[in-house]
């Protein structure tokens, strides 16, 4: 297992470089000059142009420009924006907010995906199960922009249960935006457990389980839900990288000041190291929460063996 | 409802008192494309140490009878529409389901014919054994571990204290099978059903489980119901044999008797379509036609339209007309019953 591990994790360093390569030249390509518009309306002198350009770099071709950027990485250092911050402060910063819209995303949507799934699996056809299928599909079917005004208004104006924008109350700031972002994920856990459950309900051992005389509990806890949440932690696991791009809609809406947001600010202003960097990142938590999934895989199922 | 008197039982096995009485149970499924008739009203009853083989072909309703008797039915679809189930004299059919499942187990238990999805992937066989003792009795886990060692001893699984924290996939088919048993006899069950125990498993082997299966029942003297379209198995091990067809027991007697004469045409046919030593080069005679759907049954006798003996229309003696009349299940010489209006003619007396 360790070896496994080991050799995953160098894995990911190809996928990186390549990634980053790719980030790089998609912003190299952008129209337009990112120096001329940070002066705005008022042009700047061509001597400042010319200075800036040599600083970050950007007279050079493609390729020396992605050679220097990685020469500067193994340094540790990331770069800086046009405006002379440090990328690395930038995510220092701005990192721990998107971590925590993505923490609470995935509880929401793991702790009520999930028990509205193995209620509506273990009653197929019943109230609840039609419950979870209408309420999920309707969830899917709307838009996020218009989920996320409909929560703000209901639970945040007309009933005050949370606030409704920014991160100034803790935790409670982002259990509307956690909500918002993980909607469309917890229809989607929602419906994956119910059908894995009542497949699994079918198989002969649960009927063994039952003929052994278990109470019905241990019937669905042990035999029925550590076998159905297979495919469920996979869809998770892979959820969560999904969660930190989705962020972007939902960090704008709620006006939470997380890397999402100074993804989209930065692709605008064509801020070259900042997209890279902050991209780059996302890229290596999704990497590294499959690997999570993977050895999770092996804890749920025996049969699969990393050697 | 009138219940088999054990005193005055055709089977001659039964001499003790019986501990599983199954009284004219049937059972159907509901389905959107109509009602499947599974089990039409089976009777029998199986005393302490005796060994009942329920022969037929698939579809003839033996695992589905077994099922109910275990309360182990998907319902829906299925049924119990009627019928009594008395284990120890009990009706387990107007018990509660927590009654019920208190059975399960410790009174009557059952192995399933394929091992391999029948043991759950993911727990240890050590785990899935010890299970019986936690739910039943309380048992803390270490002692389930140590009683899981001592059982898989007892089915002669070899190392059974290194292999007790192995996972289903990582035994063969045969050990599997034995994991399975020893999980049904964890609680020395007064009745145990075995559907298909062997069938799964290469011919060498599946005389060892059948062999560990009658060493198991002398020495717990528990009743035994083997589920099986194996002639073989049958006659080796069975004492009596109830032969099903679309539903209904259609013959019934010792073992010896049944095959060595069998009283209905069925049964006839099944003889004539294994191969055996003594016929030598001789042909199989297979059973024509197609087992029956049981969503549309025939009319009369079953077993009417791959009959080789029937007699329809003015053939057929009064109130005897194959494709019209139902044959009972009636006794036709002491120590057998048969559902033919014409048995006698297929004994031969």
């Amino acid at each position: 297992m360790g070896r496994y591990i080991a050799r995953r994790l160098l894995l990911t360093i190809p996928v990186l470089i390549g990634a980053s390569f790719l980030i790089f030249a998609l912003v190299y390509a952008l129209p337009g000059d990112p120096i001329r518009a940070l002066g705005g309306e008022r042009p700047l002198s061509p001597a400042v142009v010319a200075q800036l350009r040599e600083e970050f770099n950007l007279d050079d071709p493609l390729v020396v420009q992605y050679a220097k950027y990685v020469g500067d990485l193994l340094q540790g250092d990331l770069g800086t924006d046009f405006r002379g911050r440090e990328v690395s402060e930038t995510i220092t910063q701005r990192l721990p907010v998107t971590l925590r819209l993505t923490v609470v995303a995935i509880a929401i949507e793991t702790v009520i995906g999930i028990i509205a799934g193995v209620l509506a699996g273990i009653r197929r056809n019943g109230f609840l199960d039609n419950l979870v299928l209408v309420s999920s599909t309707l969830i899917v079917s709307v838009p996020i922009l218009v989920l996320a005004f409909v929560a703000q208004f209901v639970l945040g104006l007309q009933f005050g249960w949370f606030p409704i924008a920014g991160i100034n109350e803790g935790w409670l700031s982002y259990v509307l935006p956690g909500l918002v972002l993980a909607s469309g994920s917890l229809a989607y856990v929602a419906r994956l457990t119910r059908t894995s459950i009542a497949e699994n309900l079918r198989a002969d051992y649960v009927r063994t389980a039952r003929a052994k005389g278990l109470p019905n509990r241990t019937v669905i806890g042990r035999h029925t839900l550590r076998n159905s949440l297979i495919p469920v932690v996979t869809f998770i696991g892979a959820d969560i990288g999904t969660l930190m791009g989705g962020a972007i809609v939902t960090e704008t809406v709620f006006n939470l000041p997380g890397i999402g947001r100074a993804v989209f600010d930065s692709v605008q202003a064509q801020e070259g190291a900042v997209v890279v960097g902050i991209v780059t990142l996302m890229v290596f938590f999704f990497i590294f929460f499959n690997l999570v999934v993977d050895v999770l895989y092996a804890v749920l199922d025996p049969r699969i063996r990393y050697d | 409802m009138t219940r088999p008197d054990p005193t005055t039982s055709v089977l001659t096995g039964s001499a003790g008192t019986p501990v599983l009485e199954v009284d004219d149970l049937h059972v159907e499924f509901r389905t959107r494309s109509g009602v499947v008739n599974a089990v039409n009203g089976i009777s029998y009853s199986l005393a302490e140490g005796q060994t009942l083989a329920i022969l037929g072909e698939s579809g003839s309703g033996k695992s589905v009878s077994a099922q109910a008797i275990m309360g182990i039915l998907d319902s829906p679809p299925a049924v119990i529409t009627g019928g009594g189930i008395l284990f120890e004299g009990r009706d387990l059919l107007t018990q509660s389901p927590e009654e019920q499942r208190k059975v399960r187990g410790p009174g009557i238990s059952m192995i399933f014919q394929d091992a391999l999805s029948s043991l759950n992937p993911v727990y240890s066989v050590g785990y899935q054994i010890g299970e019986m003792f936690r739910a039943h009795r309380g048992t803390s886990k270490r002692d389930a571990k140590k009683h899981a060692v001592e059982l898989m001893d007892r089915v002669r699984i070899p190392g059974a204290a290194s292999r007790v924290d192995d996972f289903p996939h990582q035994f063969s088919g045969g050990m599997r099978q034995r994991v399975m048993i020893a999980m049904a006899i964890a609680l020395d069950p007064r009745v145990l059903i075995a559907d298909e125990p062997t069938t799964a498993l290469d011919v060498t082997v599946q005389a060892q489980v059948m062999d560990l299966l009658k060493d198991l029942q002398r020495d717990t003297g528990m009743g035994l119901v083997l589920i099986t379209h194996d002639l073989g198995v049958v006659n080796e091990v069975a004492d009596d044999v109830a032969v099903m067809y679309a539903g209904r027991i259609v013959e019934r007697g010792t073992v010896d008797d049944v095959f060595g004469n069998p009283a209905h045409p069925y049964t006839e046919g099944l003889m004539n379509s294994v191969p055996q030593v003594e016929a030598k080069g001789g042909r199989l005679q297979p059973i024509v036609g197609q087992p029956p759907n049981l969503a549309a049954i025939p009319s009369g006798c079953p077993f009417h339209p791959r009959c080789a003996r029937r007699r329809l229309g003015a053939d057929a003696a009064p109130g005897r007309e194959c494709a019209t009349d139902v044959p009972p299940l009636r006794l036709v010489v002491p120590g057998r019953e048969a559902a033919c209006h014409y048995s006698e003619e297929v004994l031969g007396v």
